[in-house]
């Protein structure tokens, strides 16, 4: 087990590395020049050449990338002399056009994502799996028929859609909820938070629910079928230890493996509920900042996306192992 | 689109089962039209492709084009609203006309899904082409070829798309926005084709057939194309019919963002977007391009819901 | 009170003016602060005095840009300075914003006789929001850290004027001081500018003049935690999300003629897209009763008429002009007789209803909008309905050469709003047989693009705000041939007229001020005379407010917009 980790460690570690390159070499080839942005609208030739000094613009592309590895790692120094601004290991990068260390920036806004992924999770984890087993369990009934409708219609309608008709129903026309607001703290008022987060929750949610209805449906339906547990049958073993232990656990390995890389691909995912329903997120930040152009934040966000995925792609194929042990003696 | 932004693929359980039989065309074909949804959905996208193929000759049955502006089917001095009930839906405009601009929306769905199927139709076709060959390539040949386009595939997986592909299309000057579009969505969609074929493959490999070619001298080339391909055909046809509606979500995302095709080219996505401001005072601005996106993925899911088990007899019915 | 008599700015300081190159959106402030001019409906209930106390709820879709006044310049920040900073001299309030009073100085000035050197005298009593009494040190600090290069991004006006500025990079990395600037003692500050600048106490308005605590604080220090000389300070900031104001203890009303102060706090909400904003202003529930403003999507419009909306809502006309530049550089736009072509063509109606119909714009055919002093009304290329005349268009076309038309590609923002323009135009402009391809530039990025010459294409689409109002911070940026710049340039058209040129001199000179602002008009026809650009609509800031708002007036010192300073609350519970 271990060998195997430190192996998938090693390799995570350079997919990583690829994408601050990557990112780094878009950004750099195709943004137009930061220092204008950064510059403001009373923008003089030789502004730009001092912000482009302060900012490291006129250096080499590849002393550049080396200035935000260091930063990552040891932290370094925007500028020179009494103005210069230090920015501390983890160095993201730091915002002219706010002022702030993107860090800083981020690490603001990460509750408001947190809460939002994992309420969504937690709710479409319950709703899909059970909906897929019950589905599975009850074959051909109406609660099948009904589950799999919904989860066809849930995968199928966008849903930026889903979210203005709930917004438009819930909000304005019954009035049955307020309007979203994200600065509600969770001890600060139970109730309010709720009432936020319920339908950046549900829009979240819908579509994922019904992937992993249908996926958990299959799935259960498969290894049932399969001989181990046509034999376990015959054999007299009771419905629910047969489901359970034989049947639940095996099927769990995919739905495990796609809820892995789904989590942590909500970054990019909560962009739009985010967006819709004014969360003050990451998702909206990185939004916001590629409207205004605020590369170091763009370049800083696309990095902890890129690295949730891969952290969530190493704890999945662990947890996978564990799972399944047709999977562990393979290793 | 279901996930916000992410291509959409359907998994398809495990992916070490057995690879989904190759079953002569015309009998898909007619097991398909036995099922009734299936059939709908058959329907369905035909009618679409048939209306995005003659756009053209639609829009001038209904008189006009999907640019032209109508300042008559609109109130200006309320913003721009348009006149009559059903948001102008009559006679003059089948489907009633967009606010403000007066456009036919009758014109402007047909032309969109013109844009939307082309775009979407286009970004399958490549995906699945590059997603087959990888996962063939690396499947069959497995060692050095396995593991370079498998961290290849990882690195590209891992790429958080819909960020960065905001980022890249609002960076890039507008001008051949859709072809643009094709290659973002290709770039970022074949790693799951390739994986899905990757898998099929390495079970394809142990099974007797593929042995004895092996064992009767044939090349490597001639054994992936001729014995591994044609028993891919069922996870191929399954996977670009299940890739469709995710490229044309993802599409109608991007435009819905403001990064998909430029204006005034029509766009559902771009439609829904506009028609966010509108949807209490004219509904069916919104309800309009919202519902044929709904249809159009939704047709294409079931008809690969059937597909798949049509082709796997031996998997659960849907 | 001041008169406004004619400011000598110099060409250079002209070219500077960059509010003015922001969009009426910008100008105006997203939806929060907003006040305009003169006539336009404010619904009577917004129009009563409102009570002392109370919190002002404000919902913003885009977060300041900066809160270091150094730095903001744009009309949404500068009218929330107001809340927190003072300057020597600050516009009258409300209706009244063409004039101006003493804020923290005593009176207007006392200039020399050849008005290049200014002498204010500090008012007693007044402090920072710790209590520390501000003097001229403190001011002089304001003014010279915006010459650091890092904080040069505001208002550039100091810039401008000072005398012996050349070199000078601030006060910070060895913190030399200003010789133009002299501070005899903590009371008294003199200016010595390099010209005549009659309305210096108009320039002292500027947010660069707000003092700050002398030798304290870096750059990036006040865009974080400001300073407040003003009535409210900063109580808690979370960029993206909230900002809040609350009184500032040692705010001194006594010494305050402007800013009533009323309610007890603000609080502004970052984040809110347009679409939700609307519908919050219209549901009026909860916390959004005390909401100041939020600006009418054309959807909305027609939701107006509604029982309980009418009541507050609130439109003035700006004192902004939506305008085609033209390119005179480029192919068959370098004609006179290709331009007019344009004109003619245009549908200006078709864009009014683009931009929002006609509550929301104007049409015009001039270049200063119709509230400002010293415009003149005339058409030079008069069309029916102001709907185009693509006939007229056509044969002025083949006149020039071009009887099959041309092809021109023009610039648009990446705003659906702007891009609903540039539709609208391309649909007038292709019956005359002129195709119009579209540059959708990101938004970000399209002043950049449009304010340089070698990236610049055939036409734009933009806005133009007066940074104050007058004449002649309108029509000279935009159209004297001496201020291009090949980075950052404001005249579009990159027309350069001798005989234009000459008139901006001549009228830059007028000392009496109504004689100026008909020069101003004149100048306005002769420039449209080689129609470097066609002058599309004058934008009216429609808004609705909540239902326990009140004081709503709309100021000229923010182009129309409602002024801050004076909002309040109906009742407090």
């Amino acid at each position: 087990m271990i060998p195997y980790l430190l192996r998938r460690s090693g390799a995570s570690v350079l997919v990583l590395f690829g994408i601050t390159l990557l990112t780094f070499v878009v950004f750099f080839a195709l943004s137009p020049d930061p220092a204008v942005t950064i510059c403001g609208k009373t923008c003089t030739p030789d502004r730009i050449e001092t912000i482009r000094g302060v900012l490291g613009l006129d250096q080499p592309f590849l002393t550049q990338y080396g200035h935000f590895l260091q930063g990552l790692f040891v932290g370094r120094r925007y500028g020179v002399g009494e103005n210069a601004v230090q920015c501390a290991a983890p160095c993201l990068g730091f915002s002219f056009q706010t002022n702030q260390p993107v860090l800083q920036m981020i690490a603001a806004r990460l509750p408001q994502t947190v809460t939002v992924a994992v309420g969504a999770a937690v709710l479409w984890l319950l709703v899909g799996v059970s909906g897929g087993l019950l589905g599975a369990i009850k074959r051909g009934t109406v609660w099948d028929k009904g589950a799999m409708l919904t989860a066809l219609g849930g995968i199928s309608l966008p849903n930026y859609f889903l979210a203005l008709l709930l917004q438009y129903v819930l909000v304005v026309r019954l009035q049955v909820l307020p309007f979203p607001d994200s600065s509600i703290g969770l001890t600060q008022d139970p109730v309010g938070w709720f009432e936020s987060y319920l339908m950046p929750w549900i829009v979240l949610a819908f579509g994922y629910a019904s992937l992993y209805l249908r996926l958990t449906r299959d799935t259960v339906l498969d290894t049932l079928s399969e001989n181990y547990v046509r034999t376990g049958r015959a054999k007299g073993l009771p419905r629910g230890l047969l489901l359970r232990r034989y049947a639940l656990r095996p099927s769990m390995a995919p739905v495990v493996t796609l809820f892995g890389m789904d989590f942590a691909g909500l970054l990019a995912g909560a962009l739009i509920a985010e967006t819709v329903f004014g969360i003050n997120g990451v998702g909206k930040l990185a939004a916001d900042s590629i409207a205004t152009n605020d590369q170091p934040v763009i370049m800083a966000v696309t990095l902890l996306a890129a690295l949730l995925v891969v952290v969530g792609n190493m704890v999945v194929d662990v947890v996978y192992t564990l799972l399944d042990p047709r999977v562990r003696i393979s290793q | 689109m279901a996930t916000p932004g992410v291509l959409i693929v359907e998994t398809q359980g495990a992916t070490d089962r057995t690879p989904l039989a190759a079953a002569p065309r015309r009998g898909v074909l007619r097991a398909l039209l036995r099922r009734p949804a299936a059939a709908l959905s058959l329907g369905c996208i035909l009618v679409l492709v048939l209306m995005a193929v003659f756009a053209p000759v639609l829009s001038s049955l209904g008189g006009w084009s999907p640019y032209a502006f109508d300042p008559k089917a609109i109130d200006a001095d309320l913003g721009g609203v348009p006149l009559g009930p059903l948001g102008g839906a009559g006679a003059r405009h089948w489907f009633g006309v967009e606010p403000q601009s007066g456009r036919d929306i009758f014109a402007r769905i047909v032309t969109g899904a013109r844009v939307s199927i082309t775009i979407a139709v286009l970004a399958t076709a490549l995906t699945t082409a590059i997603g087959v060959l990888m996962g063939m390539v690396a499947g069959y040949l497995g060692g050095v070829a396995d593991q370079v386009i498998s961290r290849l595939m990882d690195f590209l997986m891992a790429f958080p798309a819909l960020i960065f592909m905001i980022a890249l299309l609002s960076a890039l000057p507008a001008g051949q926005r859709q072809y643009l579009l094709v290659v973002v969505l290709t770039f970022f969609g074949w790693p799951y084709t390739a994986r899905i074929v990757r898998g099929q493959t390495l079970a394809l490999k142990a099974r007797d057939f593929v042995e004895a070619a092996r064992s009767s001298g044939a090349s490597d080339g001639a054994v992936v194309l001729r014995e591994i391909l044609p028993n891919l055909r069922g996870t191929i046809l399954v996977l670009s019919t299940m890739s469709v509606p995710g490229f044309i979500g993802t599409e109608a995302g991007l435009s819905f963002l403001g990064i998909g095709v430029v204006p005034p080219t029509p766009s559902w996505g771009q439609m829904i977007a506009a028609s966010v401001s509108w949807y209490t005072v004219d509904p069916w601005y919104f309800v309009i391009p919202g519902l044929f996106l709904f249809v159009t993925v939704l047709s294409f899911t079931v008809l690969g819901d059937h597909l798949k088990s049509v082709l796997d007899p031996g998997g659960n019915p849907s | 009170m001041a008169s406004r008599r004619s400011v000598r700015l110099t060409l250079t300081g002209l070219a500077l003016l960059c509010s003015s190159a922001l969009t009426l959106t910008a100008c105006g402030g997203s939806g929060s602060s907003s006040t305009g001019t003169g006539t336009g409906s404010v619904s009577s209930s917004l129009s009563g005095t409102p009570v002392k106390g109370g919190t002002v709820e404000v919902l913003a879709d885009a977060n300041f840009s900066h809160l270091d006044p150094a730095l903001g310049f744009d009309g949404g920040v500068n009218n929330f300075y107001r809340l927190i900073y003072r300057t020597l001299v600050t516009s009258s309030p409300g209706t009244k914003g063409a004039t101006y009073e003493p804020d923290l100085a005593t009176d207007l000035g006392t200039p020399s006789d050849d008005a290049k050197v200014w002498k204010f005298t500090l008012k007693d009593g007044i402090t920072f929001q710790d209590g520390t009494p501000i003097t001229s040190a403190d001011v002089r600090f304001g003014v010279e850290r915006t010459f650091d290069p890092a904080l040069s991004a505001g208002s550039p006006y100091a810039r401008t004027y000072l005398a012996g500025t050349k070199g000078y990079t601030g006060p910070f990395n060895g913190g030399k001081h200003l010789s133009s600037i002299e501070t005899p003692d903590a009371k008294t500050i003199i200016f010595h500018l390099n010209q005549s600048v009659a309305d210096f106490a108009a320039v002292t308005a500027q947010n660069t003049f707000v003092p700050l605590p002398a030798g304290k604080g870096g750059t990036t220090t006040y865009d974080k935690k400001p300073v407040a000389s003003g009535p409210y300070q900063v109580d808690s900031y979370q960029p993206g999300s909230t900002l809040t104001l609350v009184r500032n203890p040692h705010f001194d009303p006594a010494t305050d003629t402007v800013r009533k102060a009323y309610p007890d706090k603000f609080e502004w909400r970052f984040g809110i897209d347009d679409s939700t904003a609307n519908e919050r202003a219209l549901a009026d529930q909860g916390e959004d009763k005390n909401q100041a403003g939020v600006v009418v999507q054309p959807s909305s419009i027609a939701r107006l008429s509604q029982p309980g909306v009418t009541g507050r809502t609130f439109q003035a006309p700006t004192t902004c002009t939506t305008y085609l530049g033209l390119n005179t550089t480029k192919g068959p736009l370098k004609k006179l007789a290709v331009r007019q072509a344009v004109s003619y063509a245009v549908d200006k109606k078709q864009v009014q209803t683009a931009t929002g119909g006609s509550k929301k714009a104007t049409i015009v055919s001039t270049m200063l909008p119709p509230t400002l002093a010293g415009h003149k009304d005339f058409d030079l290329y008069p069309s029916p309905d102001s709907s185009g005349d693509p006939a007229k268009a056509k044969q002025l076309l083949s006149e020039a050469g071009y009887p099959n038309g041309f092809t021109m590609t023009l610039d648009i923002r990446n705003l659906p709003a702007m891009q609903a323009q540039a539709e609208a135009l391309q649909q007038s402009l292709l019956k005359a047989g002129i195709t119009v391809k579209l540059n959708v530039i990101d938004s970000a990025t399209y002043y950049e693009v449009i304010g340089t010459t070698s990236q610049q294409h055939d036409a734009a689409i933009t806005g133009w705000c007066p940074d104050w109002p007058s004449g002649r911070s309108f029509l000279p940026p935009l159209f004297d041939g001496r201020t291009i710049t090949s980075k950052g340039n404001s005249n579009l058209a990159q027309i350069d007229d001798p005989a234009i040129n000459a008139a901006v001199d001549k009228v830059n000179a007028t000392p009496s001020v109504e004689a100026a602002n008909a020069g101003y008009g004149d100048l306005d026809e002769l420039i449209l005379k080689q129609a470097p650009v066609v002058p599309l609509n004058v934008e009216n800031t429609v808004q609705v407010f909540g239902s326990n708002v009140t004081g709503v007036q709309s100021t000229p010192a923010f182009s129309g917009f409602p002024d801050l300073v004076l909002v309040g609350l109906k009742k407090v519970e």
